[in-house]
């Protein structure tokens, strides 16, 4: 009985107006949207390769060694799923002063907005009515008026009308991957597929959600208009409003330093070690001239020959009196050594302190993310976003993963330029050194290469919030099963 | 007779089950968006404070109106100082530490107004003929001596102001909250600016209204009138503005701001190199000139190249009436890309026009936003008879379709 009622199901929504309409706005944007986005990875890619010709060029050149720091590679390259979600700007991106701000006035279009948007409406388009409608027209009295249980119908209603739905869906994704099969351009391995794959089965639990959501909405209502009135009430909240509102309100809730207001306040403490450090020095002073009396007095008439001040002092005639004096000497030491001592302490103390604030402001920061995310969460909009973006490497986490991989590369290029540095100083080793440093020569380099975090890794990350997809369509579905058993078919 | 029929048609919708849920949910809505907002201007006027304290960066402050309407607000107020290569850099944003901001939209009264209101205007509209006509009523109506002319002007004008009264209410609510706080100063210019933004979104708010009635007039039944209004309103107010922008692209080749700030980065470092090697002070100075050059042609290039590009985005998303009001709303409320590129072309004349090299004799940085008067004048009133053209042309259709609707 089960398979005639998903029969059925099926066969009355694909002669739909809705399923018509459905098919092809999910197959005309899909296609239209994989192949505007295919032509703008391949720019993307043309641009990326230029950015890291441009760089070995100039890095062949002008490899000075104290402009190098400036000059490491570590270019990001388009993500791989480019094609099909567009990924998040990077800060470098966002805070340029030339930067391109159409997109924060319209966000782009994508495989995430056809998914989230389109797919989520037409679910509940879809089941607003599948079971007001029948009791509208008759039909389900009838229906139960023979020897089919209501856990039946329920189950039927929600396979032949699910699978109804998923049917553009899949569809459009057929379509888009031929194209990216047949583009060479885009290279896509085992793992990238895999994704995919990983993708389509998350967007259809998203979906499933929606569909299951408006069947619960329906087995509340009695009539198909005040059904599909509840229906986008639910909607516009779990789509447009809670995912957009969470990040606010988290900024309201936990409210941090701007980045501008801990950089002044890093700018204040290192001024007040700057200033204790002064103080200190003076205490010094005072110290060695107690200690030593008219000894000392001879250095401060030399200004303390650069130990104490970097930009004055006679270090020639204190070198030359500690040459001739082995007391002066012993003291000259000594002062130096607490000069050192106390320039170490300060500036110790001074990083600490910075640190210190960074690693508060990034605490306080990674804790405001996690609350805005766990808000925008009771969406199941947000959920998939997460799952979507983590599985693919176009999110938040692939930023992070980025960052970290860059700064290995970073690590190992300082390695191989401290080597490289020492060679050639080496080699000059009687020059005084030119402005800007010596001329290194880094044509062997270690290339960044650039390498797609692990499936495990991105599955490991997505699984929690795919569980909360699957445990929204459990709610809905046990909902709507609830209510289904005690629902008055007259 | 259109007396009665407006009453009529605003008394069936204030009973309906349909105006109580639209009407709660843009009031909750609104109220929500401009506290929302409010506290961010909080945040945004304390970030302005700190920035403001530096001398030699030129910032501007953030405008109340961007409560209402965000759109560039965190672009516009990043404080712009002159760096190394003669390069100008902007600060970090105000909300750039929490990174999901970047996955989401910013739920201001313009994205509400644009999206949710759009919405329910479609669903206040969609059944008033073809629902009538299921009812059988609409048959009734037209078996005496009225018009149908007047039936349909009688649906239009008392749907609604039936409608746009909770909304109305709603923002006035809001608003009076909001500037009655002492950290909201609205000047003349600001009020002047607030109520043309709201004018804008009544018309833009008629499109959508007499875009449901239309298809209304054109189905037989208002589960189809339903399920179609859905699409296009999907079409028009999401895939249109956000396809048109990538679509732009495709036709003007613009660099990524990465390679433009690499090549501006290079220029400037072989420069100061080749200086360090060159003895006379005139070669020297003739060097960092030629480097300076070379780093304005770059960005010249990329600004008209990108200009282009915004130019035919605009072009294309206009065909969307929901483009057209963002760009008009936006830059009425002195927060969209008209006052993006005037800001940027005030910061670039003042870094390289006043004050030596380091800065020093520099005046400090003033900027006015620009009128309302300027807005209207530099594209605004174009936008703006955008949405009156849009309506005029709906609602004919709406007309004509309904002389021959078949109400049996």
């Amino acid at each position: 009985m089960l398979k005639t009622i998903v029969t059925r199901e099926f066969l009355d929504n694909i002669l739909n107006l809705r399923f018509m309409i459905g098919l092809l706005l999910c197959l005309i944007v899909t296609v239209a949207c994989i192949i505007i986005l295919s032509h703008d990875y391949r720019q993307e890619l043309a641009d990326y390769s230029l950015r890291v010709n441009l760089q070995e060029e100039f890095l062949g050149k002008y490899a000075l060694a104290g402009w190098v720091g400036q000059l490491i590679p570590g270019q990001k390259p388009p993500e791989r799923f480019r094609p099909l979600i567009i990924g998040i700007p990077t800060n470098e991106s966002q805070d340029s002063f030339y930067d391109n701000p159409l997109p924060i006035l319209f966000p782009s279009l994508d495989f995430l907005f056809i998914v989230t948007i389109i797919m989520s409406l037409l679910a509940i388009l879809f089941s607003y009515d599948a079971i007001t409608g029948e009791r509208q027209s008759g039909t389900l009295r009838l229906v139960i008026a023979n020897s089919v249980s209501r856990t039946t119908i329920l189950l039927g209603k929600f396979i032949g009308g699910t699978a109804s739905l998923i049917i553009p869906f899949i569809l459009a994704i057929l379509v888009g991957v031929l194209y990216i099969n047949l583009n060479p351009n885009i290279q896509w391995d085992g793992s990238a597929w895999a994704e995919l794959a990983l993708l389509t089965a998350a967007s259809i639990t998203f979906i499933t959600s929606f569909y299951l959501l408006g069947l619960m909405v329906s087995t509340f209502s009695t009539h198909s208009a005040i059904s599909i009135l509840n229906c986008l009430f639910l909607w516009v909240f779990l789509v447009l409003v809670i995912p957009n509102v969470g990040p606010y309100v988290s900024a309201q809730l936990r409210r941090i330093p701007s980045i501008t207001a801990t950089a002044r306040r890093a700018e204040e403490l290192s001024r007040a070690c700057r200033e204790t450090w002064h103080q200190r020095r003076e205490e010094l002073v005072e110290q060695f001239r107690g200690k030593y009396g008219g000894l000392f007095s001879k250095l401060e008439a030399l200004d303390f020959g650069l130990i104490l001040y970097d930009d004055r002092g006679d270090a020639e005639k204190v070198q030359e009196l500690a040459a001739a004096d082995p007391q002066f000497k012993a003291m000259v030491d000594d002062f130096r050594g607490e000069v050192n001592r106390i320039g170490r302490e300060w500036q110790q103390a001074s990083s600490q302190a910075e640190d210190e604030l960074w690693t508060d402001l990034r605490t306080k920061a990674a804790a405001q993310t996690r609350l805005a995310k766990n808000l925008a969460g009771i969406s199941p909009l947000a959920d998939y976003v997460y799952v979507a973006r983590d599985l693919t490497g176009t999110g938040l986490r692939s930023l992070k993963y980025f960052e970290e991989f860059k700064g290995k590369y970073r690590r190992r290029f300082g390695e191989y330029k401290a080597k490289v540095t020492a060679a050639v100083v080496a080699a000059h080793k009687n020059e005084p050194s030119p402005p800007g440093g010596w001329f290194l020569d880094l044509r062997d380099h270690p290339r960044f290469v650039f390498q797609e975090e692990s499936l495990k890794g991105k599955l490991g990350a997505a699984l929690p919030y795919w569980g909360i997809l699957g445990l929204f369509n459990v709610v809905f579905f046990a909902a709507a099963f609830a209510k289904f058993m005690r629902y008055d078919v007259r | 007779m259109l007396g009665t029929l407006i009453r009529k048609e605003m008394l069936l919708n204030l009973l309906s089950f349909k105006f109580s849920i639209i009407t709660v949910l843009s009031t909750i809505l609104i109220l929500v968006s401009i506290f929302i907002m409010y506290r961010d201007y909080g945040l945004a006027l304390e970030n302005y404070e700190i920035l403001a304290s530096e001398s030699a960066a030129a910032v501007i402050p953030p405008t109340p109106l961007s409560i209402f309407a965000k759109g560039l607000e965190e672009n516009l107020c990043r404080a712009h100082v002159l760096g190394f290569g003669q390069r100008i850099s902007a600060s970090s944003k105000q909300q750039s530490v929490n990174d999901l901001f970047k996955v989401f939209t910013v739920p201001d009264l313009l994205y509400i107004i644009k999206v949710i209101l759009s919405l329910c205007a479609m669903l206040f509209a969609f059944d008033m003929v073809s629902g009538e006509k299921e009812a059988g009523t609409l048959r009734q109506s037209l078996s005496g001596s009225l018009g149908r002319p007047i039936l349909i002007a009688g649906k239009w004008i008392g749907g609604f102001v039936s409608f746009i009264l909770p909304f109305f209410l709603a923002v006035l609510l809001g608003t009076i909250f909001v500037t009655s706080l002492p950290m909201v100063q609205m000047n003349t210019q600001d009020w002047a600016k607030l109520g043309l933004f709201l004018l804008s979104s009544v018309i833009y708010l008629a499109v959508f209204f007499s875009l449901g009635l239309l298809i209304s007039c054109l189905t037989h039944r208002s589960s189809t009138s339903l399920v179609l209004s859905l699409f296009v309103w999907a079409i028009l107010v999401f895939l249109i503005p956000n396809l048109g922008n990538i679509l732009a692209r495709q036709f003007v080749e613009v660099p990524t701001v990465q390679q433009l700030e690499l090549r501006r980065r290079q220029i400037a470092i072989s420069a100061w190199q080749e200086v360090n090697r060159l003895q006379l002070v005139r070669e020297r100075m003739a060097r960092l000139e030629r480097s300076r050059s070379e780093q304005d042609q770059v960005t010249e290039d990329y600004r008209n190249r990108f200009d282009r590009l915004v130019t035919l985005s605009q072009s294309i998303t206009r065909v969307s009436p929901t483009a057209a009001f963002t760009f008009l709303a936006t830059d009425l409320m002195g927060t969209g890309m008209l006052e993006e590129g005037r800001l940027k072309n005030a910061v670039v004349k003042y870094m390289f026009g006043a004050g030596d090299e380091e800065g020093r004799d520099r005046p400090r940085f003033s900027y006015q936003r620009t009128s309302w008067r300027e807005v209207l004048g530099r594209g605004g009133l174009n936008n703006l008879l955008i949405l009156v053209l849009f309506n005029i042309l709906i609602f004919s259709g709406a007309y004509v379709a309904f002389l021959r609707y078949d109400a049996r």
